[in-house]
């Protein structure tokens, strides 16, 4: 007999719970109520984790997808515009060791590559501007404090690529409004404590505390850390990676601004610590800020202090909150009848801010590529978890390059890091072959990248690798091509510094007026 | 610009010369317009929406030329078109204040439209408000009643969804192509598609004699066309 996929529920209601609803109701659900059932069950006592303050721009494509306009988003999720990555102290510990991983392209990438010029200027002249600097305008503008639009822009649409930082929240809950409101997904507030399986061993019904079975078609597991559908009914085991990626521990602070024209940085800084690093997150109303760290290389240590130090004498008033981590992700991520979205399919540090974009990701697939049978199913779910786990792959290799070529020496955390055990293998390859050519889009080759080949240049060469210059020399062959690009950036620079208005200005114009939707 | 609060005490004795005043727009290739003169004015230039730079939120205005600051109906001494935008015609004179509906009539004392030679006055000699003044008074209210509904009918517009951004790619007569962006104009099947959502038949005017008065780039051309011929010309070597 065939079965049609008429109905999903998806149990738990944070970022991931509220995302996949928003994007399936979105694409699959039909005024009328004809198409697809979408139905959200969430507890009443279990709250959210809240992580994954800092999105990719895709989430600008998401709201939109969705339904959401940006200024309702910017005004409810006391959310600001992010233009990359800063990271301090991460590969001498001296005071003025920072670089840039920002959402720009290298000027003329990929048509023309800058990085063996820039590489064979550094050679010749230590003093040459960072790679970052010398190739994209943007790290000027961050750390300018300037926003990435005009209050003329359009919404979603930016004179330099942005994404966001944002209360989390603040954002399941304006998700969860205007999928209820608006896209008729049905919600139910109740714990589940109860999972039915069928014969083959799909998920038949789960079993709300007070409102009893609800049955679907398809499960999504959005209980966070506890997994409790696809980890715990469909028992998938966790594949941890904790071999390769140390950080099992948060401890996250809210830090007030100085005054409300304190700048608002436009940026997540990355600093790095003894024993991890510090996020420090800007929203309009106040900076987040949190140490992740290793527990075991931290033992013994007050790390408390090391996060006071980096806030400041505020601290003190200030309450903490830990978080355990749980690095690593499910051996599959879809199974029979129910796949895992968010944290219930794994976490790894927020060093890349990769929670909300896989989440993101997950839900687009699994509402672009639902079947219509419970036959076609079995298809889809193969090929999610090839791709799937080609992401988490991708993900865990980009992670561990900013930690490889550290070259820290102050403590076990750092030293560790470099033990080529702790590396893996296609990593360790990659860097073989950029000794000799810089990264390009043939290195990252799958529809289903994660990170394009000019993140890998921005954190290789921001982290002080340098590539063989005699075998480099076939590269340099268009000077002239080079040095246009160069001083395309440098112009892009000025004209943008004097047009761009700063982040707080912009946000503050916000609260008065709306972007346009063109 | 220096703006002044309008008095009898200071200004009583002024004399005016409204085509000097209107000098002050000779650099300008957008003028703002209210709603109240959109059917008049979509007789003589393109009407379009422009974002505020400040607030983002759109305005009705009269494109008046082809490249910044250049405005074709400016002809050296006058405003030359068959309608005079009020925005142009009550110059010198301008609403002060934060709130343009509460607002108090000031006047330029830097503009060049304040000269003894002017032919308008703006008291008669038995100390009443002259008719000038009376006119100036009459277009500043329009401006400061209309600015709210002018600024919801643009508004309307955008949330309706009938706006698209034009961008004009113009080849004139001497080869030279000029692109002008950040146009943004009521677009016909945007128009055709939401018809029946525009609520009122006055609204259903105004958006229909906008997206007509697009025809008039043509003439903005035409202009542009001609001055430069006129510019060729006078660069011309003397025959002979």
């Amino acid at each position: 007999m065939t079965r049609m996929i008429r109905s999903v529920c998806i149990v738990g209601g944070g970022a991931a719970g509220w995302l996949t609803a928003g994007l399936l109701a979105a694409q699959r659900s039909l005024p009328d109520g004809s198409g697809l059932s979408v139905t959200l069950i969430e507890s009443e006592t279990i709250g959210i984790i809240g992580v994954g303050e800092g999105t990719w721009p895709t989430m600008r494509n998401t709201l939109k997808k969705i339904g959401i306009s940006e200024t309702d988003f910017v005004r409810r999720c006391n959310a600001s515009f992010k233009q990359g990555a800063k990271f301090a102290r991460w590969r001498t510990d001296h005071d003025d060791d920072f670089y840039y991983h920002p959402l720009v392209l290298p000027e003329g990438f990929p048509t023309v590559d800058l990085a063996p010029y820039w590489n064979a200027a550094s050679l010749e002249d230590p003093a040459t501007p960072s790679f970052s600097d010398a190739v994209c305008f943007q790290e000027l503008l961050c750390e300018s404090h300037r926003a990435p639009k005009l209050i003329t822009s359009p919404e979603f649409g930016g004179i330099a690529n942005y994404a966001y930082h944002l209360d989390a929240h603040l954002f399941a809950e304006l998700v969860r409004e205007h999928c209820v409101e608006r896209l008729g997904v049905k919600h139910i507030l109740d714990d589940v404590n109860g999972v039915e399986r069928t014969e083959s061993g799909d998920i038949a019904a789960v079993v709300g505390q007070r409102t009893g079975r609800l049955e679907a078609d398809l499960f999504v597991d959005c209980t966070g850390f506890a997994s409790m559908l696809l980890g715990g009914a469909l028992e998938v085991p966790f594949v941890d990676c904790r071999d390769v990626l140390f950080i099992d521990r948060a401890l996250a602070v809210q830090v007030p601004y100085e005054s409300d024209d304190s700048p608002i940085v436009s940026h997540t800084v990355s600093t790095g610590q003894k024993h991890g690093w510090i996020w420090d997150i800007g929203l309009k109303n106040r900076r987040g800020v949190g140490y992740v760290y290793s527990s075991s290389h931290a033992e013994g240590d007050d790390v408390e202090a090391e996060l006071a130090a980096y806030v400041g004498p505020e601290f003190s008033k200030l309450s903490t909150r830990e978080i355990r981590i749980r690095a690593g992700h499910r051996a599959k991520f879809w199974k029979n009848n129910c796949v895992a979205v968010g944290m219930s399919a794994g976490f790894l540090e927020p060093l890349e801010a990769s929670a909300l974009v896989m989440i993101e990701l997950s839900a687009e697939y699994i509402a672009s590529m639902l079947p219509a049978t419970r036959a076609g199913m079995e298809v889809v779910a193969a090929r999610y978890n090839e791709i799937t786990q080609y992401r988490w792959d991708r993900v865990i290799e980009f992670l561990k390059l900013h930690y490889v070529l550290s070259e820290r020496d102050d403590t076990a955390f750092w030293r560790d890091n470099r033990d080529p055990a702790s590396i893996p293998q296609r990593l360790i390859d990659q860097l073989e072959l950029w000794r000799y050519n810089s990264p390009s889009e043939l290195d990252f080759s799958s529809s289903h990248e994660m990170f394009p080949a000019a993140s890998y240049q921005y954190v290789l060469f921001g982290m002080g690798f340098k590539m063989d210059p005699v075998m480099q020399r076939h590269a340099l062959r268009d000077p002239a091509a080079a040095q246009q690009a160069f001083e395309r950036n440098a112009s892009l620079k000025r004209q943008l510094i004097a047009k761009l208005p700063t982040t707080r200005d912009l946000l503050s114009k916000l609260e008065q007026y709306e972007f346009q939707k063109i | 610009m220096h703006l002044q609060q309008l008095s009898r005490a200071a200004h009583g004795s002024l004399r005016i010369d409204p085509d000097k005043a209107c000098g002050e727009v000779a650099g300008s290739h957008l003028v703002p317009l209210s709603r109240a003169e959109l059917r008049q004015a979509s007789r003589c230039f393109p009407l379009f929406f422009v974002k505020d730079l400040e607030t983002g939120q759109f305005y009705p205005a009269a494109l008046l030329g082809l490249k910044a600051r250049e405005n074709l109906y400016w002809d050296g001494t006058a405003f030359n078109a068959d309608y005079v935008p009020l925005n142009i015609r009550r110059l010198p004179f301008y609403i002060g204040g934060e709130d343009p509906a509460q607002g108090m009539i000031c006047i330029d004392g830097d503009s060049a439209g304040i000269d003894p030679q002017g032919e308008c006055r703006i008291l008669e000699e038995d100390g009443s408000d002259s008719a000038y003044i009376q006119g100036i008074q009459a277009m500043l209210a329009t401006l400061s009643q209309q600015h709210e509904a002018t600024r919801r009918f643009a508004q309307a517009a955008a949330d309706l969804g009938l706006l698209s951004e034009i961008k004009l790619d113009i080849v004139l007569d001497d080869g030279e192509k000029i692109e002008v962006a950040g146009l943004y104009g009521i677009d016909d099947r945007n128009f055709e598609q939401h018809f029946d959502r525009i609520e009122t038949f006055e609204e259903k005017m105004l958006y229909t004699a906008m997206m007509l008065s697009l025809d008039n780039v043509a003439g903005l051309v035409r202009r542009k066309n001609a001055t430069n011929a006129e510019l060729a010309a006078w660069h011309a070597p003397a025959a002979g």
